[in-house]
């Protein structure tokens, strides 16, 4: 009998994941028998360079895309065996997003996105969910910006909205996609000490997906994918260290 | 980039060309078709006096002339909106070809030639589809005995007419519609591109102030027009020309007067997320959304106009004559005039639906990513057809809820202009056919619903992770 994902300690899990794209005589090896479980409460950061699975991976353990083999979980929930109104619903209610760009519905204010989980979920937020909200809006200086329109914010502010989004519903795990790969990198490092700060502050799991090393120093663990394996595990590393394992996968390669 | 390095081969071009064609098609056909049926009855009404034929087929010749340029302003307005759909959603294209060292001029010149081969091949088409139903339709009414076996000539050199005004129109719509080429900055294809926002659309203060006084000015010749009709049955030259100033007013400034019509529909669609979202989109692009209504607005407003005017001529003619048989013939008159006008009318309103129709399947086109953003939030299928739905829903009841407004009002002038003095009777309220307003009302339920079966199917395809991809 294996343990399920939550007894480990897990906020999702996958199995020989396995991800092929294309016909039989020219397929691509995305992900290839890839094992690896997101400690909960961790901030955990996925790096490898351009192509090396990274995001595929996120993709599937967020039930945005559908793996070729393998297992995925969410908490305790099979993700990999769901269909598409489950995992829409799993989607809404356990899970937040933060993407490199486009995060914001352009048409609406910026209370209105950051309040959308609830309003998709057909409810409005409970009295102890807004006390969190507001919290949240405070904490992360969107106070007077709570009217203005996503085109009005700079890239900062709206990454920073994203965050707002994503926390709202304390999820069970958030995902970010190169969160600071639009920014300055004063914005950059705003947003991932944001990132950190929820973790530790609120014992938020994130997932992180990144090839910039300065982002990754941010993480409790960093995941190295190359050639869609896993080729390193390690617990929190300097900037510098991360670019060394980098430039030898790149060196190996 | 991820987009294919010419437009011409996207599905929002295609679909946008598709349109185009169609709009112009259809005017060209219709007026091919008015023009032969014109020909025709003046061959019937003549019968075998040669001589008079000349006299009958120039005065039903104006009339149909009247309502073909209806229908090809109508067409004008919906093909230069659907270049300008088109535009917006190509920005990023274009402003690559300008980064690449393309000029605006020459970028706009392409459009435009477009529009050229676009109306010309819509043009022929329509005019080829009208005349073999035409001839069809000759060969079922003889067959039928409802006109005699004469000799029709359905081949006029006067056919050219329409065909060219089609071509030229086209050419020309595409031409205004893609004015926003020149704003396109090579800057764009680095950063994000957007519409105006409403502000900026708002702020165009030379365009606002005509608008305004055209209206103002319409609206004192239509008060003029119903004061002088009391006396004089010339009063309708004023109301005329107060029509025709104030609904150029409205047409002008649609992007002030719409989006409160809109807001205002949209708040009456309920409050749940799909509904609130359909309702910020339609509001969010003013100019996008004043451009897909206002023709359908000139259809309805057209349509209840003409029905009004003859209801009210009616309703005064009840009150001032007294004789039965004389209301009876005023009103089997009244009721012949009207269904053929609506008729013909109708045709107009056909193609601003076309336009409509194909401007929310735009603008699903060109929302991809958003939609992709919200089916990765947790969006179901089901809610994101329900939010085209709404938005579509908005749309259409926002545009034939005013144009049943100034339907009424227009059609009120007129008759009070028109027939005040012969009536004597002074002031009487607007008479409206219930039966039209019921129509107007079915018609659009179905437009609603129609318009959304393809945008929705295509928005509920949209991957959530085309929300993903950067750039």
């Amino acid at each position: 009998m294996e343990n399920s994902p939550s007894e480990l300690g897990l906020a999702a899990r996958v199995t020989s994941l396995q991800k092929t794209y294309g016909s039989a005589t020219t397929s691509v090896t995305a992900l290839d028998d890839v094992s690896i479980g997101i400690r909960r409460g961790q901030f955990t950061a996925i790096m490898g360079p351009s192509g090396s699975g990274k995001s595929t991976l996120m993709h599937i353990m967020a039930g945005l895309d559908t793996a070729t083999a393998g297992r995925a979980w969410l908490g305790d929930t099979e993700i990999s065996a769901l269909g598409d109104a489950a995992l829409t619903v799993l989607r809404r209610r356990r899970v937040g997003f933060i993407f490199q760009a486009f995060n914001l519905v352009p048409t609406l204010d910026v209370r209105g996105n950051i309040l959308l989980p609830f309003a998709l979920d057909g409810r409005k937020p409970s009295s102890t969910e807004s006390a969190w909200i507001e919290q949240l809006i405070e904490s992360l200086g969107l106070a007077d910006r709570l009217t203005h329109r996503p085109h009005e914010l700079s890239g900062g502010q709206q990454q920073r909205v994203a965050i707002a989004r994503a926390l709202a519903t304390r999820p069970e795990l958030v995902f970010a996609d190169e969160p600071t790969g639009n920014l300055d990198s004063r914005s950059g490092r705003e947003v991932l000490a944001l990132l950190k700060a929820a973790s530790t502050g609120y014992g938020q799991s994130i997932a992180m997906v990144t090839h910039d090393p300065i982002a990754a120093s941010y993480a409790d663990r960093i995941l190295f994918l190359a050639d869609g394996r896993l080729v390193e595990d390690r617990e929190r590393s300097s900037a510098e260290d991360i670019s060394r394992i980098m430039l030898g996968m790149e060196q190996r390669a | 980039m991820s987009d294919r390095q010419t437009t011409r081969m996207t599905p929002a071009g295609q679909a946008g060309r598709g349109a185009s064609l169609l709009v112009a098609a259809l005017a060209s056909a219709f007026g091919v078709v008015l023009l032969q049926v014109t020909s025709v009855l003046a061959t019937v009404i003549s019968g075998d006096d040669v001589g008079s034929i000349g006299a009958v087929k120039s005065a039903l010749t104006l009339v149909a002339v009247l309502f073909i340029t209806i229908a090809v302003y109508v067409s004008s307005i919906v093909t230069t909106n659907t270049v300008a759909t088109i535009i917006a959603g190509r920005t990023r294209t274009i402003a690559l070809m300008r980064l690449i060292g393309s000029s605006a001029r020459d970028q706009r010149r392409a459009v435009a030639r477009e529009g050229l081969a676009v109306g010309a091949a819509g043009a022929v088409i329509g005019a080829a589809v009208g005349t073999l139903l035409m001839a069809g339709g000759v060969q079922i009414a003889v067959a039928a005995g409802a006109i005699p076996d004469l000799r029709y000539s359905l081949l006029d050199p006067l056919l050219v007419l329409p065909v060219a005004v089609v071509v030229l129109s086209t050419w020309c719509a595409a031409w205004v519609g893609s004015r926003r080429v020149l704003r396109v900055s090579p800057m764009q294809a680095v950063g994000a591109a957007q519409e105006l926002s409403l502000e900026e659309t708002i702020r165009r203060p030379a365009r606002n102030v005509i608008a305004v006084l055209l209206i103002v000015a319409g609206v004192v010749f239509l008060t003029g027009g119903v004061i002088v009709g009391q006396v004089s049955e010339y009063g309708v030259l004023l109301g005329l020309v107060g029509g025709l100033l104030s609904f150029s007013g409205l047409v002008l400034g649609s992007h002030l007067i719409m989006p409160p019509i809109l807001r205002l529909v949209g708040r009456g669609l309920g409050s749940n997320a799909p509904a609130r979202l359909a309702a910020a989109n339609a509001q969010q692009h003013p100019e996008r959304s004043s451009r897909a209504t206002i023709g359908l607005v000139i259809g309805v407003t057209l349509i209840t106009m003409f029905a009004v005017a003859g209801a009210t001529f009616e309703k005064m003619m009840e009150l001032a004559m007294e004789d039965p048989t004389v209301r009876a013939a005023i009103s089997e008159m009244v009721g012949i005039s009207l269904a053929v006008i609506s008729v013909l009318v109708g045709f107009s309103a056909l193609i601003a639906a076309v336009g409509m129709v194909n401007n929310l399947a735009l603008s699903v086109l060109q929302r991809s990513r958003e939609i992709g953003l919200l089916r990765a939030l947790g969006f179901t299928g089901r809610q994101v057809r329900t939010m085209i739905l709404a938005e579509s829903l908005q749309m259409t009841v926002a545009a034939v809820a005013l144009g049943l407004v100034l339907g009424v009002v227009y059609g009120w002038a007129a008759a009070q202009s028109l027939f005040g003095a012969v009536a004597n009777i002074g002031l009487v309220a607007p008479a409206v056919p219930w039966l039209l307003v019921v129509l107007c009302l079915a018609g659009t339920a179905i437009l609603a619903i129609g318009a959304t079966i393809v945008p929705a199917r295509r928005a509920v395809s949209v991957a959530p992770v085309a929300a993903l991809a950067a750039g």
